[in-house]
C-alpha cells in the first residue's frame, strides 16, 4: 500500500501520470542463487542488480555513477580510494546502511567461499574512517578500481549474522541462497527457484523511481520457441533473448518490438600456441603450424566475417577487430579494422610458412554457449578449406567444452569474452597474459599465448592513473595482439530482446535487465 | 509364497544398485559441473577448492558408495545448481508432474476407449476414418512439435489457453495443486493433451482391434439373436471383455507417461521433475540427476514388483510351485 501511494505521489509530482502496472519477463536461465557473492555470472548478477546495490552503479550508457557511495576520490599517491557513503539508506528489512556493512560485504565477497574474490585481488585492506566513510587500500595504484566494483553488492551485516549467512555457500544450504535483503529499488517478495521470482518496489528506496511497475514476475523459460509464443500470446511482456531466426518475424508483429543492440561479448578463434604437435586431424602428430605467426595471420585473412554475419547472424552483429568491442573503455580506435578477407594473401602466407599444400587439424567448438556457435564454426571450416587447410570440427555442449580446453585438447578453438569491468585491461589479464596461477593471470588463456612485452605492460596499465598514457599502452598491446594474430577476432555478439509494444525499457550492453528503467504504457 | 516375495524384493534391490552404478558411471561423460558453478573470473585455486569440497576427484567407487549409502537414508545431497537439498526440490516439483500425468492418463483412457469403441462399431464411417487418420498423425509427430503446434493454435492465434507454466496453484499441506484454480485447470489442458496423445492413440487402437475381435465371437451373435439392444451388446458384453489387456497396458504405460513428461514439460515450461532433470543435465547437477534416475527406477521396479505380486495372488499355480520348492 505504501509503495502504491509513493508511486502515485511521485507520478503526480514528476511526470504526467502513467498507470501503475504489473510486468512479467522471462529469460532462458534462472538465477541459481539470490546470493550476490556466491556465483559470478551474468544471470545472477544481472538479476540481483535490481535487488542489491553496490557503492557505484552503471547508468544507461554503462558509465559509473554514484549509488551507495555519493562520491569517491583517490587516496594520496594511488594508495587506494576513499568512498563517501550515502546517508539515510535502509535495507529492505528496515535496518540502516553504514560503513560496517561495506566492511562486512568486502570480507564476505572476498572470502575463499565467494566467487567474486578475484575482484578484490588488488585490494590490500578496507578500513572504516567513520560511519559513512571507508578507505579501500590497493597494493598498487588502481585507476579503474571504482569501475571494477560496480557489481560488488552490499549486504546487511546484521541480517547476515542473524541468519547465519556470513559466508556465501554453493555446496550447502544457506539463508541468503533463497532470501535477499538489499537496498535496491526492488525487494524479493517471493522466490521459487526454477519457477518464478516475484519482485515488488521497495517503498523506502533512496533514489527516485523512474518505473511504474507495481509487481514484477520473472519466469525462466528454457525453450526459445515457448518464450516467443508466450510473448506473442501476451502471457509475457519481455523475453531475453529472441532467437536470431525469429527476430525478423517478431519485429513485423504490431504487438511486439525487437530491441537490438551490441553485446560486450567478442567471439574469436584461439590457437594452441605452445603445443609441439597437432593433436587432431589426419596430420595428428605433425609439428604444430599455429606456432607460426604467418599461419595464424592466414587464418585471419581466410575468414569472411561479413559473410558470416550476413548469413548466420542475419545482419545482427558487427565485426570485431580486437578483444573488446568499440563501446568498451580502452578500445583502440586506430586499430578498428580487422584483417581484410583476402584468400589470396592467406594462401601466400601459408606458402611462405611452408604449408602450400595445407594441413589438417582439429577445431573445438561449443554448440550451446554462444548464439549460433556451431554454425559459425561450420562456416569457419568451409572458409579455411578455401585456402587449403582442413579443419575437423568437434562441436560439443558447453558442460564438456571447458574441461576439454583446460586439458589442452584442441588445435584451434572458439571463445567468446565479455569483459566484466567493461575495460580493455580485462581480456588482456584473462586471455593474453602468460598463465600464472599464483598471480591469477591468464586463467582463460587456454592456448598459452605468451608475449613478454604484453606481460610487462599489463601491470603498468593496471596502475596508470593518466588516461592518455594508459590508452597508449592499451593501444600497444592491442597492436601486438593484432600483429601476432594471438586470437582471430570475428564479431561482437548481438543482443536481441523482445518486448510487448507497450513496454519502454533500456538495453545495456552487459545484457543486464534493469527493472527500474521499465515503463508499462 | 514368502520366499517368492523375498526373492523378488531382493532382485528389485539389485536392479536399483545396478541402475545407480550405470547412472554414476555415465555422469563423468556428461561434463564438469565446476564451470557452471563458478563465473569467468574464477581462479585455479577456486576450481580446486570446489572440486575438493564436492569430492569430484574421489575415485568412482567412493563417489558411488557415498551417494548410495546416503540415498539409503533418504539423503540425496545438495543440488549443485540451487544449493538446496535435492529431496526438498524433488518434493516441490513432484506434484506438478504427478498431476500432469494423472490428467493425461485420464485423458488417454477416456478418449482412447471412447474412440476405440466408436471406430470399431462404426467401421468405415466418415467420423471413424477421420479419427483413425488423425490418430496416425498423433503417433507419428514428435511430442515437442505437437506441443508447439497446440501453443501456436490455442495460445497465440486464439488466445484461449496459457502458453506455458502451471497457472496459479494452491498449497494443501505441502502439495501444490493446480486443480483448484481456473488458471491452473486451463494450464493443464494443452500439456495433458500433448503428453497423453500417444497413449490415447495406443489405447484407442488396442480397444479397436480387441473390440473387432470380440464382436466376431459367438456370444455376441447370440446376444444379438436374443434381441438385446445394440448399446447393451456393445458396452455391456463386448467392451467389458476387451478391457483386460487394456488395463494391463495402461498400467504399464503410467510409468512411461511420467518418464515421457520430460519433453512435454520442457515445451510448456511445466515446473515438474522432468524439467528439473533437463536443467540438471545442462548444468551437470549430479545429485539431482542421480536422485531423479533412482526415483524413476524405484517407480518402475515398484510397478513391476506389484504386478508380479498380483500375479501370485491371482494365479494359484505360482503359489503352489513356490510352496513346493519351500518344502
Amino acid at each position: 500500500m505504501r509503495s502504491l501511494m509513493l508511486a502515485a505521489g511521485l507520478a503526480a509530482t514528476l511526470a504526467p501520470p502513467v498507470a501503475a502496472a504489473e510486468f512479467r519477463w522471462a529469460s532462458t536461465t534462472d538465477p541459481q542463487t539470490m546470493d550476490p557473492h556466491a556465483v559470478n555470472t551474468a544471470a545472477v548478477l544481472g538479476f540481483l542488480n535490481n535487488v542489491y546495490e553496490g557503492l557505484v552503479r552503471r547508468g544507461k550508457d554503462m558509465a559509473i555513477e554514484p549509488a551507495l557511495a555519493t562520491a569517491w576520490e583517490p587516496i594520496g599517491d594511488g594508495e587506494g580510494w576513499r568512498f563517501h557513503l550515502r546517508e539515510g539508506v535502509t535495507f529492505h528489512d528496515g535496518s540502516d546502511f553504514t560503513a560496517e556493512d561495506v566492511i562486512f560485504s568486502y570480507q564476505r565477497a572476498s572470502s575463499p567461499e565467494a566467487d567474486t574474490s578475484s575482484w578484490f585481488a588488488p585490494v590490500a585492506g578496507v578500513t572504516m574512517v567513520d560511519d559513512y566513510t571507508v578507505d579501500i587500500l590497493t597494493t598498487a595504484p588502481n585507476p579503474i578500481f571504482p569501475d571494477s566494483i560496480a557489481n560488488w553488492m552490499i549486504m546487511d551485516s546484521g541480517w547476515a549474522a542473524d541468519n547465519a549467512a556470513e559466508r556465501p555457500a554453493k555446496e550447502a544450504e544457506n539463508h541468503a541462497t533463497l532470501n535477499a535483503n538489499g537496498t535496491g529499488a526492488f525487494r524479493v517478495a517471493a522466490r521459487q527457484p526454477g519457477l518464478e521470482t516475484v519482485l515488488e518496489p521497495f517503498a523506502d528506496w533512496w533514489d527516485t523511481a523512474e518505473h511504474n511497475v507495481t509487481r514484477a514476475t520473472f519466469t525462466p523459460i528454457q525453450n526459445p520457441a515457448t518464450a516467443v509464443a508466450a510473448l506473442l500470446s501476451g502471457d509475457i511482456d519481455m523475453i531475453n533473448p529472441v532467437p536470431i531466426q525469429d527476430a525478423a518475424r517478431l519485429s513485423q508483429s504490431p504487438d511486439v518490438q525487437v530491441i537490438q543492440g551490441i553485446e560486450a561479448r567478442v567471439i574469436m578463434l584461439g590457437f594452441a600456441h605452445q603445443a609441439e604437435t597437432l593433436k587432431y586431424g589426419t596430420d595428428q602428430g605433425a609439428p604444430n603450424p599455429f606456432r607460426d605467426v604467418r599461419v595464424r595471420q592466414a587464418v585471419a585473412h581466410a575468414i569472411n566475417v561479413p559473410a558470416i554475419l550476413q548469413t548466420i547472424m542475419r545482419g545482427n552483429a558487427e565485426p570485431a577487430s580486437q578483444l573488446v568491442s568499440p563501446s568498451m573503455r580502452g578500445f583502440s580506435k586506430d586499430l578498428a579494422a580487422r584483417p581484410a578477407f583476402d584468400p589470396e594473401a592467406a594462401r601466400a602466407l601459408l606458402a611462405e610458412a611452408g604449408y602450400a599444400d595445407g594441413f589438417s587439424f582439429g577445431l573445438k567448438c561449443p554448440n550451446d554457449r554462444y548464439l549460433n556457435d556451431e554454425s559459425v564454426c561450420q562456416a569457419v571450416v568451409s572458409m579455411l578449406a578455401q585456402i587449403g587447410i582442413e579443419a575437423q570440427l568437434d562441436a560439443m555442449p558447453v558442460r564438456g567444452y571447458w574441461p576439454e580446453l583446460r586439458e589442452d585438447n584442441f588445435d584451434m578453438f572458439l571463445l567468446g569474452w565479455s569483459p566484466g569491468t567493461f575495460d580493455a585491461e580485462h581480456p588482456i589479464r584473462f586471455l593474453a597474459a602468460t598463465p600464472n596461477d599464483e598471480k591469477k593471470l591468464g586463467s582463460w588463456n587456454f592456448g598459452d599465448y605468451s608475449n613478454p612485452r604484453v606481460d610487462e605492460l599489463l601491470p603498468l596499465i593496471q596502475s596508470e592513473i593518466d588516461d592518455t598514457k594508459r590508452q597508449a599502452m592499451l593501444d600497444e598491446v592491442a597492436a601486438i595482439l593484432q600483429d601476432e594474430a594471438a586470437y582471430v577476432t570475428l564479431y561482437v555478439q548481438p543482443l536481441l530482446w523482445g518486448a510487448a509494444s507497450n513496454i519502454a525499457l533500456t538495453q545495456r550492453p552487459d545484457n543486464f535487465f534493469i527493472l527500474r528503467w521499465v515503463t508499462v504504457n | 509364497m514368502l520366499a517368492y516375495i523375498i526373492r523378488r524384493v531382493l532382485q528389485s534391490v539389485l536392479v536399483l544398485l545396478v541402475v545407480g552404478l550405470v547412472a554414476f558411471s555415465m555422469f563423468r561423460f556428461v561434463g564438469d559441473p565446476i564451470d557452471n558453478m563458478l563465473g569467468q573470473e574464477r581462479t585455479q585455486a577456486d576450481i580446486e577448492r570446489l572440486r575438493d569440497v564436492l569430492g569430484l576427484d574421489d575415485p568412482f567407487p567412493v563417489q558411488y558408495w557415498k551417494f548410495m549409502s546416503q540415498a539409503a537414508e533418504g539423503n540425496f545431497g545438495i543440488s549443485y545448481r540451487q544449493g538446496r537439498p535435492v529431496s526438498d526440490i524433488l518434493l516441490e516439483r513432484a506434484p506438478a508432474t504427478l498431476e500432469l500425468a494423472a490428467v493425461s492418463g485420464l485423458f488417454a483412457i477416456t478418449f482412447g476407449i471412447g474412440f476405440g469403441v466408436l471406430t470399431a462399431i462404426r467401421r468405415g464411417g466418415l467420423l471413424s476414418s477421420t479419427v483413425m487418420t488423425l490418430s496416425l498423425v498423433g503417433v507419428s509427430l514428435p511430442t515437442f512439435l505437437i506441443g508447439i503446434l497446440l501453443i501456436y493454435l490455442f495460445s497465440v492465434e486464439l488466445g484461449w489457453l496459457p502458453s506455458f507454466g502451471r497457472g496459479d496453484t494452491v498449497m494443501i499441506g505441502g502439495w501444490s495443486t493446480g486443480f483448484l484454480t481456473t488458471s491452473g485447470l486451463k494450464a493443464l489442458i494443452l500439456p495433458s493433451i500433448t503428453l497423453g496423445l500417444y497413449q490415447m492413440t495406443l489405447i484407442m487402437r488396442l480397444v479397436r482391434s480387441e473390440m473387432l475381435e470380440v464382436l466376431r465371437q459367438d456370444y455376441i451373435r447370440f446376444a444379438r439373436a436374443r434381441g438385446l439392444r445394440e448399446r447393451s451388446v456393445n458396452f455391456r458384453h463386448a467392451l467389458k471383455n476387451t478391457l483386460v489387456p487394456v488395463i494391463t497396458v495402461t498400467g504399464l504405460q503410467l510409468g512411461s507417461i511420467i518418464a515421457f513428461a520430460i519433453i512435454t514439460e520442457t515445451v510448456f515450461q511445466w515446473p515438474g521433475v522432468g524439467l528439473l532433470f533437463i536443467n540438471a543435465i545442462q548444468f551437470v547437477d549430479i545429485p539431482v540427476m542421480a536422485a531423479y534416475l533412482m526415483l524413476i527406477s524405484v517407480m518402475f521396479v515398484g510397478i513391476n514388483l506389484i504386478v508380479d505380486l498380483l500375479y501370485v495372488a491371482i494365479d494359484p499355480r505360482l503359489r503352489s510351485d513356490s510352496s513346493k520348492r519351500g518344502h
